[in-house]
C-alpha cells in the first residue's frame, strides 16, 4: 500500500524517517529518491543528509537549525510538489555479474552459523525455496537469476546495494536471520524480505545467502576506471543481472580481478522508462514462475 | 609527531562529529564514542572541540612524543604515566620531546581520550580523519594504531595547568549500572504496550559480542503489535522484519529477538525495526560502559533529547575550564 499521506517518524534527537508506504515497488522507491533529490535541490535549511531506501527516506538534521515540527512542515510541502513517476525516464546502467550460485563459500558461512549460533537453522537455499513454493535450490537459482534487479538504495555498509527484482514472476521473499550472522563472505549475494543485496566486504549480516560474485563492488584503492570519482560501484537507478557460472569460472574471474585485467561487464546505452515498465508489468501473469 | 610503541586494544584516531554526509552510501560517521570527554580534551589544549585526537579502548597504548607538546587526557582512568610519573586526568600537561606516555587498563569507564595541541594531522578521507577500521578507511592507513606507526601532529600552542571543573566532567558510573535516555521511534508502534513497558523497566545487560558497530543487549523477550505480524511478505516473515529502511545512529535495532544499539561505526540501513533510539547526548554512557554492565532505559521526548545535546555542547567549551 502507498499511504495517502507519508508518515513522519522521529529517530532520537537528530533523525526523522519519512515512510511512504508499506510494500516494495518502484513507485515508492521513486518517491523516496525523488524527495531526497528535491531536498538536495532546495538545500533545505538544517538538513545534513538523507538516506532514501525502498519505501522510506531517513533525514539527518541539525536541531539547532530547524525544529522537528518545522522540518515536518517543509517535508509535507516538498512531497506535495513531487511530480508523477509515470513521467520519469532516466539513464540506467546494466551490470552483468558472473555468479556462483549454491557455492561452497556461503555454505561454509551457513554451516559455521549453524554450529555456533543456531543449530535449528535450515540450510538457506532449501529454506528460501521451500518458503516460496519452489521445487528446490535449482529452481531458486533459475528464478533468482531470471530477472534484472533495480538498485533502489546504497546502505548498511559502504557500497552495499539494496535491490528489488524488476520481473514480478521472480519476486521471492524470506525472513531475515534470527539472530544475525556474525560474518558473511565478501561478494555474497543474499536476500531478506523481498530485497536482494551484495555484501561488498566480509561483514555481519541478516539475509538468507546462496550465491557469491567474484567482482568487487567497492574500490577504495581506485583500481578500476568504471568507478569514476566514487569508491562505490553502484548508483541508485542502476540495474544488475546475475549470470550463473561454475566455481571454476568464478575462480578465473577472481584471478583477473586480482591482477587488474578484469573488465566490468556493463552496458550504458539504455534508458529506463517508468511508464513502459508499468505497462509491461500490467500484462504479466504474476503467478507464473520460471 | 607521536610514535606508537605499544598499540593497546584498538586505539584509533578519531575526530568529531566524524565522517558526515555519506550515510546514503553506507559510510558511518565513526568518531569518538564518548564525545563529551573527547571534546573537553581538545578544549583543554586549545584545539577546536572536534579536532582529531586519539581514542583508547579498554587497554591504552604506549606513545613517545617526537617534540614538546601540550596534551590532555580525559574519560576513563587508564592510570596514565609519563616516564613513570602519574599524569592527572582532565588537565592540560606539558610533555617534552622523547618522553613516553603509557596507559594501562581502564579502571573506571572504558574509553580514554588523548588530545594534543594542534591536533592529529593524518590525511583526511571523505572529509574526516575518523577511523572506520572494519572497512579500512580513515585514521592511520585505514586502521587502528599499530606499534611502529608514526602519527603526524600539527603544530599547536596550548597552555599547561588548565583543568576541567569537577561538575563539567561526565559522571562515569562505578556501580555497573547506567540510566540511558531513549526516545520512542521510529518503529515503536511495532511493539505492543506490554513490550514497551517491559523494555523500559527491564535490566538490559551489555553483551560481550559488542563492538563499535553495535552494542548487543541481553534481556527479556519482546512482544509485538499486530502490525508486526500482519504485514505484506516483502517485509520478511518474522515480527522484527521490516522493508529495508534508513537507520538513525543510536537506533535500538531489533534483530529477531536481539536488540542491538547501532553506534558510531554502525550500519546505515537494513531490514529490522528500530523501536527506540538512543539520543546523541547519551552516547557517552555507551562509550564508558563495559560488557556485563546493566542499562536501564528512560524514555524522554525528542525535544528533551535536543535540550540535553545543547547542554552538553555548552559544557564542552571554555566555560568548563579553570
Amino acid at each position: 500500500m502507498i499511504y495517502q499521506e507519508p508518515r513522519y517518524l522521529p529517530g532520537g534527537d537528530r533523525y526523522m524517517l519519512v515512510e511512504f508506504g508499506n510494500e516494495m515497488n518502484l513507485e515508492l522507491n521513486f518517491m523516496a529518491q525523488g524527495l531526497a533529490g528535491a531536498i538536495a535541490e532546495q538545500r533545505v535549511r538544517g538538513v545534513i543528509e538523507t538516506a532514501p531506501c525502498f519505501a522510506s527516506m531517513l533525514i539527518h538534521y541539525e536541531p539547532e537549525d530547524i525544529s522537528y515540527a518545522d522540518l515536518q512542515r517543509e517535508m509535507i510541502q516538498l512531497v506535495a510538489s513531487l511530480g508523477p513517476s509515470d513521467d520519469i525516464e532516466l539513464p540506467s546502467r546494466l551490470f552483468y555479474f558472473p555468479t556462483a550460485y549454491l557455492d561452497p563459500w556461503t555454505k561454509a558461512a551457513i554451516d559455521d552459523y549453524t554450529v555456533k549460533i543456531n543449530p535449528e537453522k535450515e540450510f538457506d537455499p532449501a529454506f528460501v525455496a521451500r518458503l516460496n513454493g519452489l521445487s528446490g535450490p535449482e529452481q531458486l537459482v533459475r528464478v533468482h537469476s531470471g530477472t534484472e534487479y533495480w538498485v533502489a538504495a546504497l546502505g548498511f555498509w559502504p557500497g552495499l546495494p539494496f535491490m528489488m527484482a524488476l520481473d514480478p514472476r521472480c519476486v521471492i521473499t524470506a525472513p531475515k536471520y534470527n539472530p544475525p550472522r556474525t560474518w558473511t563472505p565478501q561478494g555474497t549475494v543474499g536476500m531478506g524480505g523481498a530485497s536482494t543485496a551484495i555484501y561488498p566486504v566480509a561483514t555481519p549480516g541478516g539475509y538468507q545467502i546462496f550465491a557469491r560474485i567474484p567482482v568487487p563492488i567497492w574500490d577504495p584503492k581506485r583500481r578500476f576506471p568504471i568507478y569514476g570519482d566514487s569508491i562505490c560501484l553502484f548508483r541508485p537507478g542502476d540495474r544488475v543481472k546475475f549470470v550463473p557460472v561454475s566455481v571454476a569460472e568464478f575462480e578465473d574471474v577472481e584471478r583477473r580481478v586480482a591482477d587488474g585485467s578484469y573488465e566490468y561487464n556493463v552496458v550504458g546505452y539504455q534508458k529506463f522508462s517508468v511508464a513502459q515498465y508499468k505497462s509491461w508489468v500490467a500484462g504479466l501473469d504474476r503467478g507464473k514462475r520460471f | 609527531m607521536l610514535e606508537v610503541l605499544k598499540s593497546g586494544l584498538e586505539t584509533a584516531v578519531q575526530d568529531y562529529p566524524g565522517r558526515i554526509g555519506y550515510w546514503n552510501q553506507g559510510f558511518p560517521p565513526s568518531g569518538p564514542m564518548d564525545s563529551w570527554s573527547f571534546r573537553l580534551a581538545n578544549v583543554l589544549v586549545g584545539n577546536a572541540p572536534g579536532a582529531a585526537g586519539i581514542e583508547c579502548q579498554y587497554i591504552g597504548p604506549t606513545l613517545k612524543f617526537g617534540r614538546d607538546a601540550v596534551i590532555a587526557i580525559t574519560g576513563a582512568d587508564m592510570l596514565p604515566k609519563l616516564d613513570g610519573t602519574p599524569v592527572p586526568l582532565w588537565e592540560s600537561v606539558a610533555v617534552k620531546a622523547g618522553q613516553v606516555l603509557a596507559l594501562g587498563a581502564a579502571r573506571t569507564g572504558t574509553r580514554t581520550y588523548l588530545a594534543i595541541a594542534g591536533g592529529i594531522a593524518t590525511e583526511p578521507w571523505l572529509g574526516s580523519r575518523a577511523t572506520f577500521h572494519q572497512a579500512g578507511v580513515g585514521g592511520m592507513e585505514g586502521s587502528a594504531l599499530k606499534a611502529g606507526h608514526v602519527v603526524p601532529v600539527a603544530t599547536g600552542g596550548g597552555v599547561a595547568g588548565r583543568r576541567v571543573k569537577n561538575d563539567a566532567r561526565p559522571p562515569i558510573r562505578t556501580d555497573k549500572r547506567w540510566d540511558v535516555e531513549v526516545c520512542a521511534g521510529p518503529n515503536d508502534d511495532w511493539i505492543d504496550d506490554t513490550g514497551q513497558q517491559r523494555f523500559l523497566t527491564a535490566d538490559w545487560k551489555l553483551s560481550a559480542k559488542s563492538n563499535r558497530t553495535g552494542f548487543r543487549l541481553d534481556g527479556p523477550q519482546w512482544t509485538f503489535a499486530e502490525k508486526a505480524t500482519d504485514k505484506p511478505p516483502e517485509h520478511g516473515s518474522l515480527p522484527s522484519n521490516i522493508i529495508d529502511q534508513g537507520y538513525p545512529l543510536g537506533a535500538i535495532n531489533l534483530a529477531g529477538q536481539t536488540p542491538i544499539i547501532l553506534v558510531n561505526d554502525g550500519p546505515s540501513m537494513g531490514g529490522f525495526i528500530n523501536p527506540y533510539t538512543v539520543p546523541s547526548a547519551a552516547f557517552w554512557k555507551l562509550g564508558q560502559s563495559k560488557p556485563g554492565e546493566i542499562y536501564n532505559f528512560r524514555q524522554i521526548t525528542v525535544y528533551a533529547a535536543q535540550a540535553l545535546a545543547r547542554e552538553m555542547k555548552a559544557i564542552c567549551s571554555e566555560a568548563s575550564i579553570i
